[in-house]
């Protein structure tokens, strides 16, 4: 008992310089437009500012309007603690509510909801379905844009060019890897954890082939507590270590 | 039930009573085991149900399976993680010095936390899926997004930890099997109680200089719970028949229970209550009548009140009584605390995932 009390002690300890960090749940703090704003014109973004830092990717933000289009417009921005989306020209007044899904920093999904109410019909209609990333799609017909400028100036700059694009994302590629621990770590466990599927053959394997001793055991402890009454001492060392027996 | 003596009658007498035992031990252990997964289970889905994501228009949220899923797998994880810690402290708590009357018992608990082990491992691991999956709504998981999850989010790393570690205690569990008590009890306790650790960081601090002793607070909650919880399971399922063992066994049980009593109470009411004053926009008191978390908070509080008569009851009334090696009803007592505790862990899943505004 003392020894387990000690452990226990140890553990704790232990934990005062090892705790891990786990993150706090992102808590909506703030909007533009506020929570039942009411406004005559429409708004061209909608950003929403929480206590702490959203962390990039699985982040929603919809725009919904009393017809029940959406008109948001492109994927929403992350920018520390705001997410930021544009908004298409608002169409009929009424209430707008707007629905965000982000990833908390705890990597919790924290939903909910707003609205504000338009009093004065916008000449908009609504954002046919939302283009997934236009940010995206953007940077990429500038990338192209540019790759073809460059390609009419010249074919070496363009190949150049391409070759510092592709070791850019190698790196990028190797920092995210090493920030992860990579898949080596991943392999590592598998590899534990085939050395344990490995050894629990094994014992499997073993008892199996000592039925004998195996249905002595099944039959709980009466050959046991006889002979050990009998034998005294040295059953007692055995039965310590029964699987040891033979 | 004493064995000292070398005529044939008490061997003879104390394999009846064993073989009236065993199937009555079976029962016992899936009444017992069996209240406590009910209860957590229901608990969970009750939570789900509870902090259920309100639709919101134009947002996709995760289907039904991984709504109810997440819950039910993550409070298995529990569970199974209980059982190998309460499997792996019952050696110490049955001691050393009379192997041939504890070694039956010892080594059923030695087989039976290894296949708990496994199962704690399998619903890390599942319970990863599931969280990927409540990230990437309206897509079935992938190798892919999940490894993006891990890679990504510290809860998925908290429970592939903890995974892992419930593969070294499967490892050292096996180690156990094969060669018996010389394999220490408290490096099995120890690793066991290292693949706790991680299980805090899959649920929620605040964002505060108190950051660091909330930690420490909740490692101490998570331990102290297992602790209590697993070491009267292991009891009430392996001891409850064996009076002579039962004896020796629950009064020191018994205080190790007062210690973990006090200690879950009061890192769950400093954790609880600091989390929900230290988070922006929380009003205390009104709050925990008013938000869910508090709800779950007090929920937790009413179980743990619930807890304390019934673990009085065992310890003051009982304990004299199987001490002296009567019969009681301590196995029916005990289940009873056990179920609650199980609805404890049900509730403690769902707050770890509540909103805590």
């Amino acid at each position: 008992m003392r020894r387990l009390l000690t452990v226990l002690a140890l553990v704790s300890a232990a934990l005062a310089f090892a705790a891990p960090a786990a993150l706090a749940h992102n808590v909506l703090t703030g909007s533009d437009p506020k929570d039942g704003a009411t406004l005559a014109e429409a708004p061209e973004r909608v950003t929403l500012t929480f206590d702490q830092p959203v962390r990039r990717g699985f982040t929603q933000l919809t725009v919904t309007g009393p017809d029940g289009a959406r008109y948001e417009q492109g994927a929403p921005e992350v920018d520390g603690p705001d997410v930021t989306a544009r908004v298409a020209p608002l169409g009929p007044a009424g209430e707008y509510v707007i629905g965000y899904r982000i990833l908390s920093s705890d990597g919790h999904p924290v939903t909910g909801k707003l609205t504000f109410t338009l009093t004065k019909a916008g000449g908009g209609g609504p954002s046919v379905a939302p283009t997934p990333a236009p940010a995206a799609s953007d940077g990429a017909s500038d990338a192209a844009a540019d790759a073809a400028s460059d390609d009419a100036a010249s074919d070496g700059a363009a190949s150049d060019r391409a070759a510092d694009a592709e070791r850019r994302e190698l790196s990028a590629q190797a920092a995210e890897a090493s920030q992860n621990g990579g898949a080596g770590m991943a392999v590592l466990w598998i590899a534990v954890a085939l050395v344990l599927l490995a050894g629990a053959t094994v014992v499997a394997m073993r008892r199996n082939a000592a039925p004998a001793q195996g249905s002595a055991t099944a039959q709980g402890s009466t050959t046991t507590q006889g002979s050990t009454t009998v034998d005294d001492s040295a059953t007692v060392q055995d039965t310590a270590t029964p699987a040891g027996k033979e | 039930m004493s064995v000292s003596t070398s005529s044939p009658a008490p061997p003879d007498r104390g394999g009846e009573h064993l073989a009236e035992a065993a199937p009555a031990a079976g029962d016992r252990a899936l009444w017992v085991g069996g209240g406590l997964v009910a209860g957590a289970v229901a608990a969970a889905l009750a939570g789900a149900v509870l902090i259920a994501e309100e639709p919101v228009p134009g947002i996709a949220v995760p289907g039904p399976i991984v709504e109810f899923g997440l819950p039910v797998v993550r409070v298995l994880l529990d569970v199974a993680a209980v059982a190998v810690i309460g499997l792996s402290l019952l050696p110490k708590l049955l001691g050393f010095d009379d192997p041939a009357r504890t070694e039956p018992v010892a080594r059923r608990a030695r087989a039976a936390a290894v296949t708990a082990a496994w199962a704690w491992a399998g619903c890390a691991f599942v319970t990863v899926v599931f969280q990927a999956a409540e990230l990437n709504p309206g897509t079935v998981p992938t190798p892919a997004s999940v490894a993006a999850y891990v890679s990504d989010v510290g809860a998925g790393q908290g429970l592939v930890i903890s995974g892992a570690t419930a593969l070294a205690c499967a490892a050292v569990g096996l180690l156990a099997v094969r060669f018996g008590e010389s394999v220490p009890a408290e490096l099995r306790i120890g690793v066991a109680l290292f693949g706790l650790l991680p299980i805090p960081v899959t649920g929620h601090a605040v964002d505060s200089v108190w950051h660091d002793p909330i930690m420490i607070s909740m490692e101490l909650h998570v331990m102290g719970s297992a602790a209590w919880t697993g070491g009267l399971l292991a009891i009430a399922v392996l001891l409850a028949a064996r009076r002579d063992l039962l004896a020796a066994v629950l009064p020191r049980f018994s205080r190790l229970a007062t210690l973990c009593l006090v200690l879950v109470s009061v890192s769950g009411l400093v954790t609880g209550l600091s989390t929900m004053a230290l988070t922006p926009g929380v009003e205390l008191p009104g709050a925990i009548l008013t938000s869910d978390y508090g709800l779950l908070l007090l929920a937790k509080i009413a179980l743990v009140a619930l807890l304390v008569p019934l673990a009085a009851h065992i310890r003051f009334r009982l304990l004299p009584h199987v001490a002296a090696r009567r019969a009681t009803a301590f196995a029916a007592w005990a289940g009873t605390e056990i179920a609650v505790m199980g609805l404890a862990y049900g509730v403690a899943v769902t707050l770890t995932r509540a909103s805590i505004g």
